[in-house]
């Protein structure tokens, strides 16, 4: 049994996810020390409305595209950019 | 070499480019908004108001300037100027404007058209559509 300590990460949401979420962020449960990806993962499984961005979706972190294996601090403003517009 | 990135709120205005000594090349690119949009993906065409368009601020206003200083040292432009439009903007009206000065049409071409398609991907601004 894993004893990694959870933390919780607020994220806000734009365009369709918000629309799709009717919120402009959800909170996300993951363990300490996960990355972007993982952060990515659990907000699918967690937030099930959400799953129809995430294959194109990427995190920002204080207001930076951060990459996949990024940690982010509970206490930073993360984002979901999820881009799904054309021209 | 100079670089000019901001989001505005509302409809941008027509304008002819700045005069730009040096520069060979000058390329103003504007995007308007479409009186008639597919109602999603392979939908019937719809008449369409006008378009919304959100901004994750400040975030979006850096990201453009980000790109512009990119696509400068990349294609060796002169200079790049860049608007976009927050809010409201009708359909027939200017929602993103581009300029870009150069030596020579073609890195100011492959500068222009780089950074459109890197602005769709990596810059923070959704647009939502009004339908009429």
């Amino acid at each position: 049994m894993s004893d990694r300590e959870t933390a919780r990460f607020r994220v806000l949401l734009f365009g369709p996810a918000r629309e799709r979420a009717s919120a402009d962020h959800v909170l996300v449960d993951a363990p300490v020390g996960t990355a972007c990806a993982g952060l990515l993962q659990a907000m699918g499984a967690q937030h099930p409305a959400l799953a129809f961005v995430l294959p194109a979706a990427r995190l920002a972190v204080n207001h930076a595209l951060a990459p996949a294996d990024r940690v982010p601090d509970p206490g930073d403003e993360i984002a979901l950019i999820a881009l799904v517009d054309g021209g | 070499m100079s670089v000019q990135a901001r989001i505005v709120d509302g409809p941008l205005d027509p304008q002819a480019p700045e005069a730009s000594p040096g520069s060979g090349a000058v390329l103003r690119f504007e995007g308007v908004v479409r009186p008639v949009e597919p109602q999603g993906p392979g939908g019937a065409p719809r008449e369409l108001a006008a378009l919304h368009y959100e901004t994750y601020d400040p975030m979006a206003e850096r990201s453009l300037a980000a790109l512009a200083t990119e696509m400068l040292a990349r294609h060796r432009v002169h200079a790049i100027r860049v608007l976009h439009s927050r809010g409201r903007v009708s359909a027939g009206a200017i929602s993103f404007t581009l300029e870009v000065r150069a030596a020579h049409r073609a890195e100011a071409i492959a500068a222009l058209t780089e950074f459109i398609d890197r602005m769709k991907r990596d810059v923070p601004i959704w647009k939502r559509p009004v339908w009429r």
